[in-house]
């Protein structure tokens, strides 16, 4: 796990600013969390570096949320450390100033205009008067929503809404931003818009901590990525770190209709398949040398009155590791 | 104590800028204290106009005239002579008249024999106050009368007498009344009027819808996600329920002040001692605002809540009297009363009304309420801080 050296400018922070020496925003050690004997999360350790986006990326119930949660101090860690800059989570509520929250539900008063819940944000993190209204001025205009700022939020698209969400936790200047599936529900369009300013965070020095499920976010936005599933980081790394892991493997995709569940079944027996799974419509295979084995898949299917529409064998990326690490595809 | 201040001025926004809740806090007590006033108008104005056909125009004919004019009845009972029973009939049965007295033929005469003849009480079914009056008035003279037949029997007895003696004996019992009549005393220095009581009852009671809604919002933001950001912030759970705290107190206050004012203004309510019955209206609403931590507390859904916010309502308006006079009621439901925070608030506003007094009415009223509050809070915090973290 390598960090980047401090980058967070003391204009971001101005409240707190950072610990001398501390070369990482967050770091998390061996957190455990468990509901009613069930284990949520099982041993996550990671850290985030200033200006570094860490992606959380592993399907819904994978313990991401849990994870996040902990580190916003929402839920109480049954064992393991949490610290943001130094100061340890759980302690007091203050280095909940420290951190930028965006939960996934749109935790917004639709009720109230945009301006009006975002002075309500603002006040709860001690923001007053002049700075408050700098700061709402500030986030309307990132957001592209100046225009609209006296407009109670009922009135937005699900994408205004969206921007506008993660609009809020920003107004304190975070040293940590911690957005929890920030781009579900929304249009390409605002997706995009969201990606950007994600990016852009990152760039001005900001920790981001990304949870998702969308393979193309967590490559498109994050430096480091950690896999989560069933609670615990089974593999964590750039992207590149990660997909070399998987050596000459490619990722195999077809869209056939028919029985794929029985196909998936019968092609995990074919010589170089690894792994076999269905989501979406889809059967996704790991192979070892993809367009080798791509014969026997085709023959495997006409065995199985499987009638195949397309076959896409793909270059290593993180849908791939997710499928080879998980032995399940990545359903969204 | 900046997160409460914030959360509770955010509240407050909401709150004055949704219709309901200020139909419910301010509109709704007004207009339904005016209309339970004009409906129970009737109830406060005990009094009948009763004709007195007189078909005898014998000495106990005209000893029942002089019974039903005397000063003693005439708060309650107006007589309106007349001639006819028939009339009388039409004007109780369009009732223009409450009831009517029928005093037959030969009435008088048959009293001193063995075969005495009936008064007749002539009552409309839709005006049960007035024949309640009439009938009572009847049985009291036959009573009188009654007595007078027995001393007029013992007097024979003792003394066998000529026919003419016996009329005579007849008249003079007629003029005996009976030793002991009862003396109504009003024990309080103003008579209660109607809408000085359904003023602060329908204050009270819109006040206590001040639990639904809130312990509403308060699941609605939750399931939102908007409790979580707020706990996201640096902000303790307890600041969280100070905060909705603080805007049920000031809802409450401002709605049952407008509701003390405009009622006394508009309507003539008699809200006793101003500073003392705003004391009472404080430590009713610090009993609102301990309530409703008590139902969030209680509950882990909106729709839980909801249920429970709507039992604990009409419970305590059931009990405390905020639908009817707890006067009226039977005993066991007026010590159910002095369970609840409103009954002992409406006792002590009506007690202002009508006594006159001041600060010593309110003393142990506001004691009983504080009590109350003391325990729901206790109570609410230990469990409401749980709802908010889950």
């Amino acid at each position: 796990m390598k960090g980047r050296s401090p980058l967070v400018s003391q204009d971001l922070v101005p409240e707190y600013g950072l610990m001398a020496g501390a070369e990482f925003v967050l770091e998390c050690d061996n957190l455990r969390k468990t509901f009613d004997g069930r284990v949520a999360v099982d041993g996550v350790s990671f850290a985030v570096a200033p200006g570094e986006v860490y992606g959380l990326l592993g399907p819904n119930g994978a313990g991401k949320t849990t994870t996040i949660k902990m580190v916003c101090g929402l839920l109480q860690a049954d064992e393991g450390v949490i610290t943001i800059q130094g100061h340890r989570v759980g302690e007091s509520v203050e280095h909940k100033g420290l951190v930028g929250y965006v939960p996934q539900d749109i935790a917004l008063y639709p009720d109230l205009t945009a301006r009006e819940n975002l002075r309500f944000l603002g006040r709860l993190y001690g923001l007053r008067s002049r700075l408050l209204t700098e700061r709402i001025d500030e986030a309307l205009e990132l957001i592209e929503l100046r225009e609209r700022g006296d407009e109670r939020v009922d009135t937005f698209s699900g994408g205004m809404r969206r921007r506008l969400n993660i609009a809020a936790g920003l107004l304190h200047h975070p040293v940590l931003l911690v957005l929890d599936e920030p781009t579900v529900g929304v249009d390409p369009q605002s997706r995009h818009a969201i990606l950007e300013h994600v990016h852009g965070f990152s760039e001005q020095g900001m920790a981001v901590v990304y949870t998702t499920h969308y393979m193309e976010e967590a490559e498109r936005v994050c430096n480091r990525v950690g896999i989560i599933d069933h609670g615990r980081v089974i593999a964590e790394g750039t992207r590149r770190e990660l997909v070399a892991r998987l050596g000459q493997h490619d990722r195999i995709e077809l869209e056939a209709s028919g029985d794929l569940e029985h196909l998936a079944k019968a092609c995990r027996d074919l010589p170089g398949v690894e792994e076999a799974d269905t989501a979406e419509g889809k059967l996704h295979l790991i192979a070892l040398e993809g367009r080798k084995v791509l014969p026997a898949i085709v023959e495997a299917a006409e065995h199985n009155d499987v009638s195949l529409s397309s076959i896409d064998v793909i270059e290593p990326d993180l849908e791939a590791v997710f499928l080879r690490l998980t032995g399940t595809a990545l359903r969204e | 104590m900046r997160g409460p201040l914030v959360i509770a001025g955010k509240d407050l926004r909401q709150r004055f800028r949704d219709r309901s809740a200020l139909i419910i806090g301010f509109v709704a007590p007004l207009t339904i204290a005016a209309l339970m006033s004009f409906a129970f108008q009737g109830v406060q104005n005990v009094h009948a106009t009763v004709a007195v056909v007189d078909l005898d125009h014998g000495p106990i004919a005209a000893a029942f005239h002089r019974a039903v004019s005397s000063p003693v009845l005439e708060q309650i009972l107006t007589p309106v002579p007349m001639t006819s029973e028939a009339a009388a009939r039409q004007r109780v049965k369009d009732k223009t008249l409450g009831a009517a007295v029928v005093i037959p033929p030969g009435f008088s005469a048959a009293a001193s024999t063995s075969t005495p003849k009936s008064l007749t009480t002539i009552t409309n079914v839709n005006a049960t106050i007035p024949a309640a009056i009439a009938s009572s008035v009847v049985s009291s003279f036959l009573a009188q009368l009654n007595a007078d037949r027995l001393s007029v029997a013992t007097a024979q007895a003792g003394l066998p007498a000529s026919p003419a003696q016996t009329a005579q004996l007849s008249v003079l019992a007629s003029r005996l009344t009976i030793p002991v009549q009862p003396v109504t005393r009003e024990m309080n220095a103003h008579p209660l009027k109607t809408i000085s009581y359904y003023a602060p009852a329908m204050g009270i009671f819109f006040l206590l819808f001040a639990i639904s809604f809130t312990t509403r919002s308060f699941f609605v933001d939750r399931a939102q996600g908007l409790i979580e950001r707020i706990l996201a912030a640096p902000i303790r759970p307890t600041e969280i329920i100070v905060g909705k705290a603080l805007s049920v107190f000031v809802y409450g206050t401002a709605s049952l002040a407008v509701v003390a004012l405009t009622t006394t203004l508009l309507f003539g309510a008699d809200w006793g001692y101003a500073p003392a019955a705003a004391v009472v209206g404080l430590a009713l609403v610090a009993s609102v605002v301990s309530l409703t931590t008590l139902v969030i507390g209680l509950s882990r859904s909106e729709r839980q809540a909801e249920g429970i916010a709507s039992i604990v309502v009409f419970g305590l308006a059931l009990l405390g009297g905020n639908f009817v006079f707890v006067s009226a009621e039977p005993a066991f439901m007026q010590r159910l009363a002095l369970l609840t925070p409103n009954g002992w608030a409406l006792r002590a506003f009506t007690d202002l009304a009508t006594t006159g007094g001041t600060w010593s009415i309110i003393v142990e009223p506001v004691l009983a309420i504080a009590a109350f509050s003391i325990v729901a809070a206790v109570a609410g915090a230990l469990l409401a801080r749980r709802a908010v973290r889950a």
